[in-house]
């Protein structure tokens, strides 16, 4: 046993996740600048981010196989392609949750940065980026599951009779599973809970951290490094200079009281200023008009890859389909109020109960980053007696579609509310304390409007990444050898069905359909419930200091 | 000379007394305690005030009263019987103003009577009852955004009120209003505190603003050192209404002022 290789597998993997993660929160940042900043690039944006969340990694293999295998080509391709997927399981919900942090920034913080003239650079810097932090710190838990729980997925895939792989932990048990050597899968389902645990462990304090210092008084002690060492300070002075110099530099470039022209504090703006607020403006009218370019022409692709002569088949098709697609949505709300369920209850203890956060919350992170399909099989194989003799086969099939689906998504609402409930400010707690308040009370008055726009962006991304479990769980052929999980109805199921049997054409209809209403659920759902948590459900805005 | 008999016999014609500490103090942990040794009484209808040098423990002491957070040692009574979890019967009011931003000025004042489980309309009665007392008739139906800082720790107060406590803890409540506003609602809140209308017996103020103690407290509390201890009880003997302009007002301040000082400096 290459107890070496797994080790360094495992390494490798997680150095993968570790940087697409970090990739995702830069570029997460300036997305969702954008996104406040422009209306226009907002309404494509949301939907944009909603439609790729709720699209299974295995949707991009096309784009995958088109873009980077075939044009990089050679090692790098497969690398590339790997990441890609890996970055689409860990980047959409770190994209949610820095727009909507950057949504909710409170307005007389605003107005300050408004008022001292700040350049784009400052703003974020001072403003947006701290502010982001408890929630982007949140997402990180969930992002972090969810590349492990697609691992085996993303770093080894197979298009037509080829398959790609790139070295790591995922690949190494795709072919230990193919090996039947489940001794090497058990070695590496260890590693991997070391990995976890250290990641998940390092995150945890990272939280604490981030709403003790980000958060509006929040009960969380900041922690100082007084007890670093010399070459901390060193390298954070280093880079304080480069911040310092780029900040002289930006400052230039755009406060009035560092400009050629200057023309006092409140003076209009000088040419260069001028220029640059109308390549933001520009910049961001072009990038929603790419994004709209962008989903139109992957519609008309997936529409037009139907042959002409079977569009009456699909019209004809397209009320069972509707139907299919409102039994799944019907399983993802009852995952989704499940999984709500726990982070009301169980997420609230852990909350505001430090001894129990420190033993509950690894298992939780545990059980959430570990890739569900490596180990499912061994779940369907210990229960499938006990479930057959006693519930009809389409109640057991259910059962494991729900707990597949359940284990896809619960911690992005669990994880977000977990920090929503910490950043509460102390002087709400006092009051909750002071007037006596009963369990109910506090959830329903404070704690759930008070972590509003976390909840949104939980629920958000719950109900886009239940529909990746619900899939693996509404067609899965041959779970354990012997028998196949299969639901009567159910729109993932169709869509596997036929890609299993290569009718692309009637996955893609079906995949339409359901970009559609998607879509029209990211404007409804996300963008005005944030907009609703903006006006209304910031709780940095109840705590008030003339 | 003094211009100003300042009496220390401080509890001889008075025996009821409302809240009372023994003992009491907090730290992180028993070798770095914040304060300690802390004994203070408040009595009927008195208004009584805690001054101290900014970071000696005030606020903590105030919490430590309220067991909003419990004390490391010591113990609390309310008329004579120990507390030991926070109650409506203390209510404490923010230095920094706590309004819950999706409620109404009516629905937040209304927070603090929904554990006494009173129906409806008793319970918007009393609400609309203290939101006249503290002068906010007619914004009932605002959010706090959409109101001044005043008038937002004027909700609060009014909040702190309907609960019907016993005892007011006031953690510098005036200290991020402009000095217009805190004047005219120092005036407010002493008048609050010994109206009939309201379940009120006594208040602590923590402050660290001289002339504020001055102008509203009966007695005041000197707090300093490292751990804090009281190392002064004052009683003020000046008639009421109270002006900053009268030179027992400045004797008062100028006590304090060298109270504090000295105990500063001979740390």
């Amino acid at each position: 046993m290459d107890v070496l290789i797994i080790a360094l597998a495992t390494a490798a993997t997680i150095g993968r996740i570790l940087v697409l993660i970090a990739l995702s929160v830069l570029s997460g940042w300036g997305l969702a600048y954008l996104a406040v900043k422009s209306r226009k690039f907002e309404n494509a944006y949301v939907p944009f981010v909603n439609v790729l969340e709720s699209i299974p990694v295995i949707a991009f293999l096309p784009i995958v196989l088109l873009v980077f295998i075939q044009g990089l080509g050679g090692f790098w391709g497969v690398e590339v392609a790997a990441d890609f997927l890996v970055f689409d399981a860990v980047s959409w919900n770190v994209w949610i949750g820095a727009y909507q942090a950057f949504k909710t920034v409170p307005e007389h913080l605003l107005d300050v940065t408004e008022n001292y003239d700040f350049s784009f650079g400052r703003k974020m810097w001072k403003l947006y980026i701290p502010h982001s932090i408890p929630r982007v710190t949140s997402n990180l838990f969930s992002s972090f599951a969810d590349a492990f729980f697609y691992i085996t997925v993303s770093e080894v895939f197979t298009v037509g009779v080829t398959t790609y792989q790139t070295f790591g932990i995922g690949t190494l048990i795709t072919n230990f599973v193919k090996q039947s050597n489940f001794i090497g899968v058990y070695y590496s389902l260890v590693f991997i809970a070391i990995g976890v645990a250290i990641v998940t462990g390092a995150l945890n304090i990272l939280s604490r951290r981030s709403v003790a210092k980000y958060g509006v008084d929040s009960t969380f002690e900041i922690k100082r490094h007084t007890h670093w060492s010399g070459r901390h300070f060193r390298a954070v002075d280093v880079f304080r200079l480069r911040t310092r110099y780029l900040s002289r530099y930006a400052r230039k470039l755009t406060h009035p009281a560092h400009r050629g022209g200057f023309e006092g504090e409140h003076g209009p703006p000088t040419p260069i200023i001028h220029i640059m607020k109308v390549a933001l403006k520009s910049l961001t009218f072009c990038m929603g008009i790419v994004l709209i370019i962008y989903l139109a022409y992957s519609s008309m692709l997936i529409a037009f890859a139907v042959p002409q002569k079977e569009w009456q088949a699909f019209l004809t098709s397209t009320p069972y389909l509707l139907y299919s697609m409102g039994a799944d949505y019907l399983r993802v709300i009852v995952v989704t109020l499940a999984a709500l369920a726990l982070a009301l209850t169980l997420g609230y203890l852990l909350a505001t109960h430090h001894k129990a956060s420190m033993t509950l919350a690894p298992i939780v992170q545990a059980v959430s980053a570990f890739p569900a399909p490596t180990y499912f099989p061994l779940v369907f194989i210990a229960t499938y007696p006990l479930f057959s003799a006693t519930l009809p086969p389409a109640y057991s099939t259910e059962i494991y579609v729900f707990t597949l689906g359940f284990l896809s998504c619960f911690y992005y609402v669990f994880f977000d509310f977990w920090i929503g409930v910490q950043a509460i400010p102390t002087q709400f707690w006092e009051v909750m304390r002071n007037y006596e308040l009963s369990w109910g009370t506090k959830m329903r008055r404070i704690i759930i409007p008070g972590t509003f726009p976390y909840l949104v962006t939980g629920i958000s991304s719950t109900i886009n990444s239940a529909w990746a479990g619900i899939e693996i769980g509404e067609f899965w052929p041959n779970i354990d050898g012997t028998h196949s999980l299969e639901v009567r109805d159910g729109m993932m199921k169709y869509i596997g069905l036929n890609m299993s049997t290569g009718n692309v054409a009637n996955a893609a209809w079906v995949s339409l359909l359901f970009a559609i209403v998607v879509a029209i659920y990211g404007i409804v759902f996300t963008r005005n419930l944030m907009d609703l948590a903006r006006k209304k459900y910031v709780v940095e805005e109840g705590v008030y200091a003339a | 000379m003094t211009a100003v008999m300042i009496s220390d016999n401080l509890s001889g014609e008075r025996t009821k007394f409302e809240l009372e500490c023994r003992d009491l103090g907090y730290g992180y942990n028993k070798l770095k305690m914040v304060y300690d040794h802390v004994n203070l009484k408040t009595y009927e209808n008195e208004l009584v005030a805690i001054v101290g040098p900014t970071g000696c423990g005030k606020s903590t002491l105030i919490r430590n009263l309220g067991y909003l957070v419990a004390p490391t040692k010591g113990q609390v009574f309310l008329n004579g019987k120990e507390i030991k979890k926070p109650s409506a019967k203390i209510s404490l009011i923010h230095q920094s103003i706590a309004t819950f931003p999706w409620m109404t000025a009516l629905e937040n004042v209304k927070l603090s009577l929904i554990s006494k489980k009173i129906d409806h309309d008793e319970s918007d009665r009393i609400s609309r009852e203290m939101m006249e007392l503290v002068g906010l008739t007619g914004f009932e139906d605002y959010y706090p955004k959409e109101m001044s800082g005043g008038m937002r720790q004027k909700i609060a107060i009014a909040r702190a009120l309907a609960a019907s406590p016993e005892v007011l803890l006031m953690d510098e409540p005036f200290v991020h209003l402009d000095e217009l506003t805190a004047s005219s609602m120092r005036k407010e809140v002493y008048d609050l505190v010994f109206n009939p209308e309201t379940s009120l017996k006594s208040a602590i103020l923590v402050s660290h603003n001289l002339q504020e103690v001055v102008q509203l407290a009966d007695r005041i509390y000197v707090m300093n050192g490292t751990p804090a201890t009281l190392v002064d009880e004052i009683r003020v003997n000046i008639p009421r209404p109270r002006s900053q302009r009268d030179i027992v007002f400045f004797d008062y301040v100028d006590r304090l002022y060298k109270e504090l000082n000295t105990n500063t400096n001979s740390k």
